[in-house]
């Protein structure tokens, strides 16, 4: 069994590949525009919260050692509400990856294949997926685990290679569109954490589940400073993300890299290591989804789905009619799912299993004394 | 699923995988591409564009193995936009447009003034537009432009262009403007665009007179003395407000400019010897700093403080120069002193009431000053601007000459 269980290090990379991907999109922008001139205050005082909510996950899970939100599911609620958050959570996986790899691959074909049809750019992807999920789970992980911190070594590069075009003065005005709008309202970039979604499945996958703790503090970390590299190059170089969309934000800030006339044009290399990512991110996914329908349906032959899954992203990836749908769906629906689900749903189910579990020791202490 | 079946679903995906990427492949094949090296925008009749492209060619091998410069192909066409132009040169050549390798993007005075939106928008949609493509505004046709441009030192026309701007760095004379610069600066409610200001050069030999220190820093592209084989100079900034060209600056105005933006590594000057009354020291100067730039915004009128430091070195001798006594070294960094903070408060003020025009970006300082975003709109810095008063204050130390420090 230990093969099928995860390091530390593959937990924080998991956590941080949702993230990630929708970075490379129009996360950075999504934040840019809520929140505009105070975006990295934003990001800071949001990622504070978030890891008093990662806490407060941690120790809620605690309570059920080596057991997901499925299974906490089914103790709270019985089969019904397991299999009904296990379709939500399939629900939700699929759908904004699928939606995911739709617009990345709007991105490609307008960037490198303009004469291909976006359907066969798709294809490319769930081929790829669909062979990756036919090896083991700690494979994917493990290259997942490689990928991740050559992505965010790429950022840092971005980063600090782009420093001579940046105007830091562009954090001002420091409040950005108010206080209401920084604090309050900005709250809803809550949803750029959406990769703690993983933390409600760790605990039985964990080789060490003693370092739940750390993983939950330490990936939120990475996370947060993470986006704030991202946000902050966006914000320091370019005036225009407010009034423009553009479909790759960072990828706009990767043309600009030069140095002297012999090293240029490197935004090919991280577009590459971009799509390394969305292949780890999407077989991942997928690995997870067969995972939970697996437990609400007691299939035992985990091969059968894995077509299906990739079949499924596949439709789903094709089903908006433009990009401008796909992108709708990324920038006014996705944040609300996460918060909905992430936050709000699951924390709920925890919270009240919780309360159960200690009104049940309540009443085994009431019997035992009487 | 039996191996036969697997191997043969393997080989029906590749298969559909190669046609359905082969399209792609083929549209950027190099055999298939047109690569341009300069486009130049011009106004033409009723509401078209002529636009020129440069295209490269591969540059002739002779038998003894040196090369020969390449001639560029030069071709122009009238459309009503710029993408049907492209359109239309791609039905011409037989080839596709590409331009990746587009070095410079050229409009000319008469269409720049009419806003030059469109077209800025039109290439920066465009993947193949690097950001670093250079944005000229030409006091000539843009057509002229392209035509007059000879490689003079390089086989190359690509490789001029590409060091168009280097010299820059210890000249200040022109400043380097980009297509990614300007679409970040036309966007941008604190700051404004600018470009570079190219022209013919018509040999002006100034033969009236001789010329004196100040023509030489008040020339601007189209006005040198230059005689060479390169028909065109670039000397200058086109000054922008929003997307319309307003005004343009000199020589000393633009090592102005681009002292405050920090983008000059050294220049030279020449100013009035505190010891030889009439005569003039030409003195290369260095930024020591950083500008050190505040603005107060706290009534509707910016005031503006520019600070900034220079450490000196005499370039000009002449007999009986002495440049080892400490008092002579003081007076000439007064006299530098006084002449900046001169050439500043007066290209400042020019920017300033003359075109309203923020292109230093003065406003991007003056963000630090306010809470929110709606406090900035309210002040209406792109408008206030024609209002600010300036406060330059120079820090100049003439170390001592080069070489030769007494004659």
């Amino acid at each position: 069994m230990s093969s099928s269980k995860i390091s530390t290090l593959d937990a924080i990379m998991l956590v941080l590949t949702i993230v990630v991907t929708h970075t490379i999109l129009s996360l950075p922008r999504n934040i840019l525009v809520s929140t505009d001139s105070a975006s990295i205050l934003n990001i800071i005082y949001v990622g504070i919260i978030v890891i008093f909510i990662g806490y407060f996950i941690y120790r809620l899970l605690k309570t059920f050692p080596s057991a997901d939100i499925i299974d906490i599911s089914e103790y709270l609620g019985g089969g019904l509400l397991k299999t009904i958050i296990g379709i939500i959570f399939i629900a939700y996986f699929i759908i904004t990856s699928s939606i995911l790899l739709r617009n990345f691959c709007e991105s490609i074909k307008i960037i490198y294949y303009p004469m291909t049809n976006i359907i066969y750019i798709v294809l490319l992807f769930v081929v790829a997926i669909c062979a990756a999920n036919r090896l083991d789970f700690s494979a994917s992980l493990k290259t997942n685990a490689l990928i991740i911190p050559l992505v965010l070594g790429s950022i840092i590069f971005l980063f600090f290679s782009n420093m001579n075009q940046f105007t830091p003065q562009r954090m001002f005005p420091i409040f950005g569109k108010g206080l209401l709008d920084t604090f309050i309202l900005g709250l809803t970039n809550l949803a750029s954490f959406g990769g703690i979604v993983f933390l409600y499945f760790l605990p039985p996958l964990l080789n060490k589940p003693e370092d739940m703790k750390k993983i939950t503090f330490i990936s939120i970390g990475i996370s947060a400073i993470y986006l704030v590299l991202c946000v902050a190059t966006l914000l320091f170089m370019f005036s225009f993300f407010l009034d423009t969309n553009e479909i790759t934000p960072l990828y706009n800030a990767t043309r600009y890299i030069e140095f002297g006339n012999f090293f240029q044009r490197l935004e090919s290399v991280f577009l590459l290591i971009w799509i390394l990512a969305f292949a780890c991110y999407l077989s991942i996914i997928s690995k997870f989804s067969m995972r939970i329908f697996q437990k609400i349906t007691n299939i035992e032959n985990k091969k059968a789905l894995i077509d299906i899954f990739g079949l499924l992203i596949f439709g789903i990836s094709i089903f908006p009619k433009n990009y401008a749908v796909s992108n709708m769906f990324e920038t006014k629906i996705y944040p609300n799912l996460v918060i909905g689900i992430v936050f709000v749903l699951s924390i709920s189910i925890l919270i009240l299993a919780n309360l159960r579990k200690k009104k049940q020791n309540n009443n085994g202490k009431e019997n035992s004394n009487a | 699923m039996p191996k036969f079946l697997r191997n043969l679903f393997v080989f029906i995906l590749i298969i559909i995988f190669v046609v359905a990427f082969s399209s792609s492949y083929a549209s950027l094949n190099i055999d298939n591409l047109a690569y341009v090296l300069a486009i130049g925008i011009d106004t033409s009749d009723e509401n078209e564009l002529e636009v020129t492209f440069e295209f490269s060619t591969t540059t002739a091998a002779s038998e003894s193995g040196s090369t020969e410069k390449a001639k560029p192909v030069i071709n122009s066409v009238k459309a009503s936009s710029l993408t049907n132009a492209i359109n239309l040169m791609n039905s011409y050549m037989g080839k596709e447009i590409n331009m990746s390798h587009c070095k410079v993007i050229i409009f000319s005075e008469e269409f720049a003034y009419q806003g030059i939106t469109d077209e800025i928008y039109t290439l920066t949609n465009d993947t193949q537009v690097r950001p670093s493509a250079k944005i000229i505004v030409s006091k000539c046709d843009a057509k002229y432009y392209i035509e007059q441009t000879q490689a003079e030192l390089e086989n190359s026309i690509y490789k001029y262009y590409e060091v168009l701007t280097k010299s820059s760095k210890y000249t200040g004379y022109i400043p380097n403007s980009t297509i990614g610069n300007f679409f970040n600066s036309s966007n941008c409610k604190s700051c404004q665009p600018f470009a570079i200001l190219g022209g013919i050069n018509q040999s002006n030999s100034q033969s009236d007179s001789s010329p004196t220190a100040e023509q030489d820093y008040s020339i601007k592209a189209n006005e040198s003395s230059i005689e060479g084989k390169n028909g065109t100079e670039n000397i200058g900034v086109a000054v922008f407000k929003n997307d319309q060209l307003v005004g343009e600056l000199n020589a000393l105005e633009t090592i102005c400019f681009l002292t405050i933006e920090n983008q000059l590594d050294r220049f030279l000057i020449s100013v009035p010897d505190p010891v030889n009354s009439g005569k003039y020291l030409d003195i290369y100067l260095a930024p020591y700093n950083y500008s050190q730039i505040k603005v107060d915004t706290s009534t509707s009128s910016p005031y503006i403080k520019v600070k900034l430091t220079f450490s000196g070195r005499i370039a000009s001798m002449s007999e009986d120069s002495s440049y080892l006594t400490p008092k002579v070294l003081d007076s000439i960094s007064e006299s530098c002193n006084h002449y900046l903070e001169s050439a500043l408060s007066s290209f400042l003020y020019k920017t300033s009431r003359e075109y309203n025009s923020d292109i230093n970006g003065f406003g991007l300082d003056a963000l630090s000053n306010f809470f929110t975003v709606d406090d900035v709109y309210n002040y209406h810095w792109l408008d206030n601007y024609r209002n600010a008063f300036f406060d330059v204050d120079i820090d100049t130390k003439v170390r001592s000459s080069m070489l030769v420090t007494e004659t």
